[in-house]
């Protein structure tokens, strides 16, 4: 009876091997071509709430979610989104926006100002991720279904504050629990294009189309849409080499040059908002000297670090405002790589001889930022300054440098990206005074350089003008004192398969592939 | 002085005798005698380093950025890295660092490990079975990740990556110690020391110490390879050597992020590293197989 039993179980396991084998075989058909795989270099997303997400999860919450306004950064226009128009009092404190009619949440529900209303309160309660960013707006009224009215405390840039790729989206108050956290992976959500399928924790996240979107469908248009982990920079080659990605991006300029002459592949070279900034630490010896400061900024070899590093994938920066955004200017000072000139400013310093030891610390694993270190020691080497580099894990680095003043570093690297298009979002977390350190890791403190740009940020929708000069100004003020050194403004280089097409890089939602507006050839 | 220097030689020259039979037999056989000339060879780069190396300064602060990423050629004999140095020269000053550090990681655990076993086997008692349980409890950890977890939390540098292994390391010796010293214990002469009131300390570093140390040098010896390796994936994930410290492990740390262009950047340092362990995982295989009786063929 038992040896029956035995021969029963293995036949029926064998017959289960075989239809599996006969099942894999057989899927890859015709879905495929409708059929798109994002490669990002880290998990798809950290929360599933898009009040609260502030990191990785920008580029699903982007597909699946929707703010009033988009932001336009290349031809630097707000474009209208379920807002189709809006309006702004003569004291900027008075924001009225008319939304799009017949647009549907994914869950067939209407869309209507009573769920703009919820949504950014509820996003502005939590106080969470990027929430910071409506703290100007005081009361949201519901003046019809399709008018809502926003109050602002002080004048503020609202046009641009609601077309942020963080912490503006609009979303069902069905997902929403009773004790106001978010349902996960609750589906139906958002008013966007896509909607969420299924997800796997940390690895990837499949969106399916929404069928009913109001911005319509191509013919060509992708009806899945995966979102996968692949970490390994060479393994994101390999995958869209072979295909089984569709579009991808961060990888080494050294593949990136190789991948120029496949015919199988497409890339793209976009501008980006995100530029390399090494923070001196001002607040303490030997750094609190400016004409040291000084002579550290012509020490550092720009061009070089340009070339070597990321392949010649950027340009340097001219002060804190990245190219291709309102706020930059070429008229700035910058400081160029000179020996010469940085002895000089030694001298001044009373460091002639050199003689010094300076810790720089770095972000463990980014190997542009690794190598720009390497170069600026060998050049530091040559003034009888000994740079130590130190690669951590971001925690860690972020850790010591918000820890007791007299352990911290001495230069801090790391890549800054802004929240909001505006030069406000690059200055304000960066170099505008803070009590207790969060990003301001230079611990920079000037009165006049905070004023300027508080007030700058508050002409920025009345004044764009005024603002814009008032923004290059406070940024003199930071090249005086030289408190940062600002390397370069970095271009993102995103590779497809060659048969896809409407591919379009907005720089304002970095990471971001808007996937409603490509399609397969 | 010299009367206790020769008394010290005295105790020492049968395990010197010892050695040398060693070294006759473990130069018998083909492959360890290879393995022999290979550490030789090796400790011969390390010394010699600044000599031999062509870029003595690429090991250091020094770049070359117009000649990155090279492949072999007779300027660069294993090309260059993404900074345009020398890999043959950052490779070669590699060697004197992974011995160094292997040594000096191995000495620091066979200073923290030899001591407590000689107490715990000496002495016995509670004492006794203190120590043993704290060695169970850092035994009972895999050593790699203890490892990590120390380095990380001494925060990353080749000097803590040291630390970490001597303080992962250490409780092999305290057991293998603690052994031999618990069976030495019984024997004639320190049951004569204890007889005539040598005081328990001198009993225990003079008597029992220097008749347990065989088994230890054998295993150190091997634990050379291991802690080498040890130290490269360390310093591979980011917590141990710095750079530009041409350290073997961050070396292919690095040249991960190059490989499919620039086959050359991981693969000497591989090499390197696979050479290395391997010459001492087989010297040590040989120790113990000559000082082994029941495999010992003479």
């Amino acid at each position: 009876m038992k040896k029956l039993f035995v021969l029963i179980a293995i036949l029926v396991m064998a017959g289960i091997l075989l239809v599996g084998c006969g099942g894999t075989a057989a899927t890859p058909t015709q879905a495929a071509l409708k059929f798109a795989v994002y490669a990002i270099n880290s998990e798809p997303l950290t929360s599933w709430d898009p009040a609260i997400e502030y990191s990785n999860g920008i580029h699903v919450h982007n597909n699946m979610y929707e703010q009033l306004l988009r932001y336009d950064a290349i031809e630097k226009k707000i474009v209208p989104l379920l807002a189709e128009s809006y309006e702004v009092s003569a004291d900027g404190q008075t924001w009225t926006f008319k939304l799009r009619q017949g647009v549907k949440f994914q869950n067939g529900d209407p869309f209507t100002a009573e769920d703009v209303k919820f949504s950014i309160e509820r996003t502005k309660q939590l106080g969470a991720g990027a929430s910071y960013i409506w703290s100007a707006v005081e009361a949201i009224n519901v003046l019809d279904p399709q008018t809502v009215e926003f109050k602002l405390s002080y004048k503020a840039p609202l046009d641009l504050i609601a077309s942020t790729g963080y912490a503006a989206f609009i979303y069902s108050r069905k997902c929403v629990k009773e004790d106001n956290t978010w349902i996960e992976e609750a589906k139906g959500c958002g008013t966007g294009p896509y909607m969420l399928k299924s997800a796997k924790w940390g690895e990837e996240v499949i969106l399916e189309k929404f069928a009913e979107y109001w911005g319509g469908w191509q013919e060509n248009s992708f009806d899945t849409v995966v979102f996968r982990k692949v970490a390994e920079p060479a393994t994101r080659r390999q995958v869209i080499e072979t295909g089984e990605a569709t579009i991808t991006v961060e990888l080494t300029y050294t593949d990136i040059e190789a991948l120029k002459n496949n015919p199988k592949v497409k890339v793209y070279v976009e501008p980006s908002f995100q530029n390399l900034i090494a923070m001196f630490n001002t607040q303490k010896p030997p750094l609190d000297n400016v004409d040291l400061r000084r002579a550290l900024s012509y020490a550092f070899p720009y061009e070089q670090v340009i070339k070597t590093a990321i392949g010649g994938y950027g340009r340097q920066s001219y002060g804190m405002v990245p190219y291709g955004m309102w706020g930059w200017s070429d008229q700035l000072p910058r400081y160029t790589y000179d020996l010469d000139r940085a002895r000089e400013h030694l001298q001044k310093a009373g460091y002639g001889e050199g003689g010094l030891k300076l810790l720089l610390v770095y972000t463990a694993g980014n190997e542009a930022e690794k190598s720009a270190a390497e170069l600026y020691k060998s050049e530091l080497a040559k003034l009888n300054i000994d740079l130590e580099i130190r690669g951590m894990p971001w925690d860690s680095q972020w850790e010591l440098a918000k820890g007791p003043a007299e352990n911290r570093q001495d230069i801090f690297m790391m890549y800054w990206w802004p929240d909001m298009p505006s030069p406000y979002s690059m200055l304000y977390s960066t170099f505008h005074s803070e009590e207790e350190p969060l990003f301001n890791l230079s611990y920079y403190k000037n009165p006049r350089f905070d004023q300027l740009i508080d007030e700058a940020n508050e002409l920025t929708s009345t004044d764009r003008a005024k603002a814009e000069q008032m923004f290059i100004e406070a940024q003199r003020i930071l090249l005086e004192d030289a408190v940062a050194l600002f390397i370069y403004d970095r271009q993102d280089v995103w590779v497809t398969v060659a048969n896809l097409q409407g591919f379009r890089f907005n720089p304002a939602y970095p990471t971001v592939v808007f996937f409603h507006q490509l399609t397969m050839e | 002085m010299l009367a206790r220097f020769s008394e010290v030689y005295q105790s020492l020259s049968p395990g010197l005798r010892e050695l040398r039979l060693t070294l006759y037999l473990l130069n018998r056989n083909a492959l360890q005698r290879a393995s022999l000339i290979v550490i030789a060879f090796l400790v011969v780069v390390a010394i010699l380093a600044p000599w031999i190396a062509p870029y003595p300064s690429h090991a250091f602060s020094a770049t070359n950025p117009q000649d990155k990423l090279l492949p072999p050629s007779s300027r660069y004999l294993m090309g260059t890295d993404e900074l345009g140095r020398d890999l043959f020269s950052r490779i070669i000053f590699g060697t004197r660092i992974s011995l160094q550090t292997a040594l000096v990681a191995v000495g620091l655990a066979l200073l923290i490990g030899v001591p407590l076993g000689a107490v715990a086997g000496g002495l016995g008692g509670w004492v006794d079975e203190l120590i043993m349980r704290i060695t169970d409890v850092f035994l009972s950890f895999p050593p790699l990740l203890l490892a990590i977890a120390i380095a990380a939390f001494l925060g990353p540098s080749l000097g803590n990556a040291m630390l970490a292994i001597a303080i992962s390391w250490w409780p092999w010796y305290t057991r293998i110690i603690r052994g031999q010293a618990v069976s030495v214990r019984e024997r004639q002469f320190v049951r004569a020391a204890l007889a005539i009131g040598a005081p328990m300390s001198r009993i225990i570093f003079r008597h029992i110490l220097p008749n347990t140390m065989a088994p230890v040098i054998v295993q150190a010896s091997m634990d050379l390879g291991g802690v080498i390796l040890t130290i490269a994936a360390l310093s591979f994930l980011g917590l141990g050597a710095q750079p530009p410290t041409p350290e073997w492990g961050l070396l292919i740390s690095t040249s991960r992020t190059y490989f499919l262009n620039a086959w050359w950047y991981s693969t000497f340092p591989g090499i390197a590293i696979f050479v290395t362990v391997l010459a001492f995982n087989l010297i040590g295989d040989g120790i113990r197989e000559v000082l082994d009786p029941r495999t010992r063929k003479f």
